[in-house]
């Protein structure tokens, strides 16, 4: 049988429509779990889980009397080993990253005085943190740096030189917080270089919970990075001295993602753990990634506390989405695992390099008198609503150039998108166009709703960080209490803050 | 007989009818995250509506010489002008009525396409002239 050429020519038409239609829905079908581009390293990269995990050190007090505890905090530049045999110059609190890790008391005062001995000024902002405003780290609170001879950027903020103090009073439940750099316009590539660290926050409260403690204990700060061919940190900043155009080269202005995942700064580590429950506090300290984290051998990740503190109960989860700046405190127990087991923290967003995470190896079983209580925290207040908000977090020209806006604006430090009254409750219902983590400074929240439904899986609890995925709203219960002032709220990928998305709003007595 | 002339229709209208299509493509693409599919989407608008104007300018084949209807002319157009309506309401994002007039300009796109497929030139003026049968 022989094909007309009518037939030919039908059959060429519907296989080149099929295409035509194809091959862009087949190849887009999966959507992305996170918003950016992949920016990929030019260096040879360590197999996973063949380096040792470590934990941040814990900071000294310089001083403490009954007025609180005194630190002290160089931020510098050094070289750090991160890819074995590789010199990798940094950014770091005390020449670290991450940052040495502040643990702090409830309602003792902390006092950390940072002295800035980089190329460029800095802000500091303690993530999480109930702090007044001046002391919270406005974008341009500028602390520039010790015999600094360069121009001084004309804003309305503090200007500091040298060293300053941030005096944080810490009247706020335990929790998993962390302090980054936050300078308007370039946090995203000081991040990256190296400025975040663990605060940890106690109480008594907590304490008498029996949780696992000491070295059973683990901060585990998740961030992806991409190294050049040099050993140097890859970042696609438009000016790399980070003091005069902010943002990045194209196709990165939707976000920079990585694809090394340090854990605590170390590529892929293995932990010995003994048999035993542990606490790990999850942080992402990403830029713009999200994760999905499960266990391989599967086994339960019991969360016990959000952003902001303790959950009121745990809960057990299959996997954990994380989205960038949010911290998970969960509960695992190892005891469930034989002796001399691998069990691998693997991130189901992830593909090659991405998807291993870090790997625990089972040592014996030793007594373990930890436990999980069924009550950890009291019930959150409810307060009567006094204003609802819309904010929606949209892509938008900034400045004739592609950015990021809020309600059609970008960054202004001078003009306050909102004045909630201090003491006020509000919801704030927040919508977006593509994956925008939304945290607010000063005031830790609740989410009462995603889309048309409840709060999500991973919505429970205190949070400061509200993962907003693509045309999507979620609304939050918060409350505007004690500290009086100007703060920001921002989207927390921190290429989408660079450039434009955030807002200030101001606390009104 | 012109039967050519329905050819550039044929082929400008299909063309038009899937880039079309694939704004929905790559709508649902940003929608779930990928941001590069945001420029697909407003790339491939361009490319959609000169589509629709060389299928406008085929559809005037079918008129002169082909001697066939001449309201494909004005429905294309028509098309053009719609989608340039769609384009506005995009970069205003007016996504209440940008979504359903997308779907809208997909149908009349697909239904129009069809047409050009289904579309028998009927005997020309000058052949309407002669017997019933005489045609080749």
């Amino acid at each position: 049988m022989s094909l007309s050429r009518r037939q030919l020519l039908g059959g060429l038409s519907a296989v080149g429509a099929a295409a035509a239609v194809g091959v862009p829905f087949l190849s887009g079908v999966r959507g992305s779990s996170s918003t950016g581009e992949l920016l990929p390293s030019r260096i040879g990269l360590p197999k996973p889980f063949t380096l040792p995990f470590r934990v941040p050190p814990v900071l000294a007090p310089a001083r403490a009397d009954a007025t609180g505890d005194y630190y002290r905090v160089t931020q510098r530049a050094a070289l750090a080993e991160i890819l074995p045999g590789v010199r990798t110059p940094i950014w770091g609190y005390e020449g670290l990253f991450p940052g040495p890790t502040i643990r702090s008391v409830r309602g003792r005062r902390t006092v950390v005085t940072h002295r800035n001995e980089l190329p460029v000024p800095v802000v500091v902002h303690l993530h999480g943190g109930h702090t007044p405003a001046g002391q919270d780290g406005f974008p341009t609170d500028l602390l520039y740096p010790v015999g600094w001879t360069g121009e001084h950027t004309m804003t309305d903020g503090v200007m500091a030189h040298g060293s300053r103090d941030y005096v944080y009073p810490m009247t706020q439940p335990a929790a998993t917080l962390w302090y980054h750099d936050h300078r308007m316009d370039f946090t995203g590539p000081a991040v990256w270089r190296g400025l975040a660290g663990f605060h940890l926050v106690s109480d008594p409260a907590e304490d008498a919970l029996g949780l696992p403690t000491g070295d059973r204990d683990l901060p585990v700060m998740i961030a992806d990075r991409s190294f050049d061919a040099d050993g140097s940190l890859r970042y696609p900043s438009l000016d790399r001295s980070l003091l005069h155009a902010p943002g990045v080269h194209e196709p990165y202005g939707s976000g920079v993602l990585g694809d090394v995942i340090l854990v605590n700064g170390v590529p892929w580590p293995v932990a010995e753990v003994p048999a035993v429950r542990h606490r790990l506090r999850l942080l992402n300290a990403s830029n713009a990634r999200r994760y999905r984290l499960t266990l391989d051998p599967p086994g339960p990740l019991v969360q016990i506390g959000a952003d902001g503190g303790l959950l009121e109960g745990p809960i057990a989860h299959e996997a954990l989405e994380i989205a960038p700046a949010q911290r998970f405190d969960v509960v695992v127990d190892f005891g469930r695992y034989r002796p001399g087991q691998v069990v691998t923290l693997r991130n189901e967003f992830g593909d090659d390099t991405t998807t291993p995470i870090m790997r625990f190896r089972i040592g014996g079983a030793v007594p373990d008198t930890s436990r999980v209580p069924d009550r950890l925290a009291p019930a959150a207040p409810a307060g009567r609503t006094a204003v609802t908000r819309d904010l929606r977090f949209r892509h938008g020209e900034v400045n004739g150039m592609a950015g990021w806006t809020i309600n059609g604006d970008a960054f202004d430090p001078a003009r306050a998108a909102a004045t909630p009254r201090l003491g006020d409750t509000e919801i704030w219902r927040l919508s977006s166009d593509f994956h925008h983590p939304i945290h607010l400074h000063l005031a830790s929240f609740r989410v009462l709703s995603r889309g048309i439904g409840g709060p999500g899986p991973y919505d429970h609890g205190p949070k400061d960080t509200v993962d907003l995925r693509p045309a999507e709203q979620a609304s939050i219960l918060v409350r505007f209490t004690d500290h009086p002032g100007r703060y920001v709220f921002h989207c927390h990928n921190l290429e989408h803050e660079d450039m434009g998305m955030m807002g200030v709003f101001t606390v009104r007595r | 007989m012109h039967q050519w002339t329905r050819w550039p229709l044929r082929i400008t209208s299909s063309l038009a009818a899937l880039l079309l299509f694939n704004q929905a493509v790559f709508a649902g693409q940003f929608l779930s995250g990928t941001f590069p599919a945001l420029q697909n989407h407003r790339d491939n608008a361009t490319y959609a509506g000169i589509a629709v104007l060389a299928a406008a300018v085929a559809a005037a084949l079918i008129r002169w010489p082909g001697g066939g209807p001449i309201w494909p002319v004005p429905a294309f157009l028509a098309l053009l002008g719609l989608i340039t309506v769609q384009i506005t309401l995009g970069f205003l994002r007016v996504l209440a009525v940008h979504i359903p007039l997308g779907v809208t300009i997909i149908v009349a796109a697909l239904l129009l396409a069809a047409w050009s497929w289904r579309y028998r030139p009927a005997a020309s003026p000058i052949r309407e002239a002669e017997p019933v049968g005489a045609r080749s």
